[in-house]
Parts: structure tokens; sequence; C-alpha cells
């Protein structure tokens, strides 16, 4: 469904992830969880590539979201000027045509050779696998629900109209289908009596459930979850993670990062533990709760539970 | 003579009278005028320096924030000097209009801050909302951020309009025939023979003008919040 293929992101100087990879198939419930800063939210930010990823793909069905990255298409190294006069410099050097190939990707990958103009083949190669793959990323979002830590409600429209803004906008739903979708959203949170409501006048816990159905009513095909919960007074926590829950149980695909340790391992299927831009653990919730093998993961949990 | 007898007498004589309205006709020609390149140019400058660093908006980039720099940093006289003397010091050219595309000019400046401040002030969170349920850029733009930016921008633009307003009487130095230049004209004349009088005068139509725009602005405002009671 959704693949993280070696993802690099810095902020100027600051290395946030460094080198991640992971798949998420459909129907599994991923939860990341991690020390502040580890990279958590950047890490989800990228599968819709709210943020860009500095090096590294995202592929969501089967389709490209970011450009390509030749360091991942050993082909496409194989066109660029810096593999060829390294190709044949290991060649004259007595190597053989199969250690000079092996040597040369792998120098090039471990020193970060390729550089912008590596000539016309390289270039086209890449371009026509741009071509091939990519995809609008306004489209590949629509299939793609996000639920932030605060709510990012549209302030200036009613409840109904937070709902309808996207289907009727992006032509997916006349204006009556949406508002009749939006409508059995509402009653199925219990909120109906809110629709014309500004966000302003609901309460936090309102807030993120009318959120999490804005999303919903893009059928999206994936759900991201960040911190959904993590802004919410203690006694509004419930009636959002029940949701969550509810779409679970539906077989909804998830990825949810939370501090909610009790939650992750309820939902999970299977939990990922970021620490300084990598995934230092995975597995199921309960190796990974109850059996880490991890120092930092086990010094994390120790910590929080 | 004391100055209800002034008052009385710049009131009855139709000559000045008609000296008044032509120069409020003129001060407000300019105002109006200036106010619509500053509103356009603004609005331009304003789009340009919040859209997405790139190679393509590098120049006009830099040429927006050079432009907003000196025309904020300098003062609006000695701006209108500049056009007056040395860029459109061709003969026969209306002063009005010089006046017009200098106050245009500046106030465009402010216009543009004002702009700017507003649409950075709206929650980068609605953006990525938008964005994430896959609406473009412009679409986030004027279905949400811009509604919510305008609510911020609104009493600051009408600020400015008021500033200019007033600002504009200093171009009676150039020898264009505005409120301000009226009044001077009738306070140095002979049967006057005060500037009291005609300053108060001319200083209660700028008051007018003010308030007046001040009443609109705030309907304005009124109807904006009654859309979105936030
Ligand atoms: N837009 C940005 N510009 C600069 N630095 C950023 C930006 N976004 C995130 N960072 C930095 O990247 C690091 C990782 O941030 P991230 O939000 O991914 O962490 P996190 O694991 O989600 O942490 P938390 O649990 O606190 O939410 C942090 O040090 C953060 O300050
Ligand atoms: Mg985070």
């Amino acid at each position: 469904m959704i693949s993280v293929r070696n993802i690099y992101k810095s902020f100027g100087d600051l290395k946030v992830l460094k080198g991640v990879s992971t798949e998420i198939q459909q129907g599994e419930r991923v939860v990341i969880i991690g020390p502040s800063g580890s990279g958590k939210s950047t890490m989800l930010r990228c599968m819709n590539l709210l943020e860009e990823p500095t090096y590294g793909e995202v592929w969501v069905e089967n389709s490209l979201l970011t450009p390509i990255d030749p360091y991942l298409h050993f082909d496409v190294i194989k066109l660029s000027n810096t593999y060829k006069s390294l190709f044949s410099q290991l060649v004259a050097e007595g190597k053989s045509e199969d250690v000079a190939e092996n040597e040369a990707i792998a120098k090039i990958k471990a020193d970060d050779l390729l550089k912008k103009n590596e000539g016309k083949e390289y270039k086209l190669a890449i371009k026509s696998l741009e071509k091939e793959n990519r995809i609008d990323i306004n489209l590949a979002r629509q299939n793609m629900g996000m639920v932030f830590q605060h709510f990012n409600l549209f302030n200036n429209l009613t409840v109904i109209q937070n709902l309808m803004l996207a289907p009727v906008e992006l032509k997916l739903k006349t204006k009556e289908e949406a508002e009749a979708e939006a409508m059995k959203l509402l009653k199925r949170i219990g909120l109906e009596d809110k629709r014309d409501e500004y966000p302003s006048k609901l309460s936090g816990g309102q807030k993120q459930r009318i959120a999490i159905v804005r999303a919903l009513a893009m059928n999206p095909k994936v759900m991201l979850f960040d911190e959904p919960t993590s802004a919410l007074d203690p006694e509004m926590v419930g009636e959002v993670l029940d949701l969550i829950k509810e779409l679970a149980n539906e077989g909804m695909t998830m990825v949810i990062v939370t501090h909610e340790m009790g939650f992750a391992r309820e939902v999970g299927t299977r939990v990922l533990f970021m620490d300084e831009g990598i995934i230092a653990e995975e597995g199921t919730p309960s190796q990974l709760f109850d059996n880490p093998q991890n120092e930092r993961t086990q010094r994390f949990l120790k910590a929080v539970l | 003579m004391n100055f209800f007898q002034q008052l009385g007498t710049l009131f009855s004589t139709p000559r000045y009278w008609e000296m008044l309205m032509k120069g409020l006709g003129t001060t407000l020609m300019i105002s109006v005028f200036a106010a619509i390149i500053g509103l356009v140019l603004g609005t331009l400058v304003a789009m340009v320096s919040i859209a997405k660093k790139s190679r393509a908006m590098a120049v006009p980039k830099f040429i927006c924030n050079f432009y907003v720099t000196i025309i904020r940093g300098t003062p609006m006289a000695l701006q209108l000097f500049i056009m007056v003397f040395v860029i459109f010091a061709i003969r026969g050219f209306p002063r009005e209009l010089t006046a017009i595309i200098a106050f245009g000019i500046n106030s465009g400046a402010y216009v543009a801050e004002n702009i700017r401040a507003g649409i950075l002030s709206v929650d980068i969170g609605q953006t990525e909302a938008c964005r994430a349920l896959g609406l473009s850029s412009t679409k986030t733009m004027t279905k949400v951020v811009i509604p919510q930016a305008i609510k911020n921008v609104i009493p600051a633009i009408g600020n400015e309009l008021i500033a200019l307003i007033k600002e504009t009487s200093i171009v009676y130095m150039f020898g264009i025939y505005d409120l301000t230049m009226v009044a001077t004209i009738i306070g140095g004349g002979n049967e006057m023979s005060s500037y009291l009088v005609p300053m108060c005068v001319a200083a209660l139509f700028y008051l007018g003008i003010v308030y007046l725009l001040t009443f609109f602005i705030s309907l304005i405002e009124k109807r904006l919040r009654a859309s979105d009671k936030r």
C-alpha cells in the first residue's frame, strides 16, 4: 500500500531521518512510537509528502510520489558518467567486470558520488521512470486521510462545510451527495446537531472526531494519524481513541504516531520504534512491548510505561 | 473680524466654496487612484513575496523585497520630490498624475506588507490540512487561507488608506491645488488674512473623510465577522 524506501530528511544541517524503509500492507495498523524528536512525525508526513524527503522514494499503491532517487536504481546508476569512468578505471586496474561493477556501484552509493549532470542517457532513464510511475501528488493525497495533533479544522468554515469542502471542490461528489455523506458521518459520531457551528465553538474531542470524519469523507484507502490525542484534555482522549478503534475494526489501513502505549498495543498489528532518525526496532505489539530486543527500546519503554 | 465672523465670510463667499470643493476633489482624486494602484500593486507584491522559493522566483522576489525596503525606508516627501523633479520632470506632465503614481507606489509597499503579514498569520496547519486532502495550492489559498487572512488584513489596510489620505496633503508643496493648498490660498488672501479659520475648515474636511472611511471599514469588518463567528 505504502512503500517508504530509504528515506533521508534534513532540515538545514539537522539530519532528522537517516535511512528509513518500511512497507505498509493493506489492512495493517502500524503504530510508530519513540522518543520526542526521533523523527516520527517527519516520517509520517513524508508518506503524503507534506515533507519532501531529501533522498529516497515514497510509493503509494505502485505509484511514485517523490522524484526518482537514482541511488535506488542500479540500472540508472550504471548509465551515469561517474559510473562509466569509475568502471573503466577499475577494469583498467585489472579487475574483472563483475567485480568492477559491484565495486563501482558500492563506491558511488557510499560516497554519494552522483552529480546533477550525469549525461543524457542517465537523464533520459530517470525521466522515463518518472513518466511511467509518478503520480500527481494531489491525486495521491485524495486516497490518504491525515489527522493532525492540533485538529486543523478550517476556522472559516462550519462543521458541515469542513466535511464537504474537499469532495465538492475536487468534483468527486455533487453538493447534495457530499452533504448527505457528511451528515451520515456526523450522525455516526453523534455530532449532527453541530453541523452549522464553527470550530471555535467545539471541544477538543469534538474537533478531533470531526477532523477524523473530514478525512473519511474522502473515502481514503489509508489513514495517517499524528498524535491524534496529544493535544486533548485527558477526559476527551477516550472518545477519540474509541473512534479510531472503530475504524480499525472495520479494517481501515492506518499508520498511527502515538504516545498512548496501551492504545498502541491494542490496535496495532505492527509497532515501529523510532530513535534518532531510524527504525531501531519493529515487531508485533507483544514482541515489542513484552520482549524488546534493542537496548534503546527497553530504555524507552521503561521510561514511558 | 473674530473667528465666527471669519467663518461666516468663508461660508458665505461662493468663490471660497468653489475653491474648497475643487481642492477637496483633487485630494479625493489623488487618494482614490493612489489607493487603487496601491491595493493592486500591494496584492501582487505580497503574492510574489509569499510564493515558494524557486529559481524562477528569485529575481521577482528580490525586486519586490528591494521595492518594499526602499519605499518603507525613505520619507514620502522625498519620494514625491524625486518623482516630480527627476522621474517625471517632463514639461507639461500633469503633477496630479505624478502625485497619484508616487502615492500609489508608496502605499503599495505598505499594503504588500500588510497582506503578507495577514497571510502568514494564518496557521500553517490550515494549509497542511487542505493539502493533505488533495486540494491544490490555489484552492487552499482561495477557500481557506485568504478568507481567514482578510479578517486580519482589513483593519491594517484601512489604517493605511487613512494615512494615505492625510499624507496627500504634502502635494501642496508642489503646487497641486488640493484641500491644503486651498486653505493656504484662502488664508493668505486679503479678505481673510488669517490662516486659522480656513485651516480649521480643511481639517474638518479631512476629519470627515477619515470618519466616513472608518465607518465603512468597521461595516465591512462586522460583515466578515458575521459570516464567521470566531
Ligand atoms: N519544519 C522543520 N524545520 C526544522 N526542523 C524541524 C522541522 N520539523 C521537524 N524538525 C525537527 O526535526 C526533529 C524531528 O521532528 P519530529 O517532529 O519528526 O519528531 P517526533 O518524533 O515527531 O517528536 P514528537 O514526539 O515531539 O512529536 C526535531 O528535532 C524537530 O525539531
Ligand atoms: Mg511529532
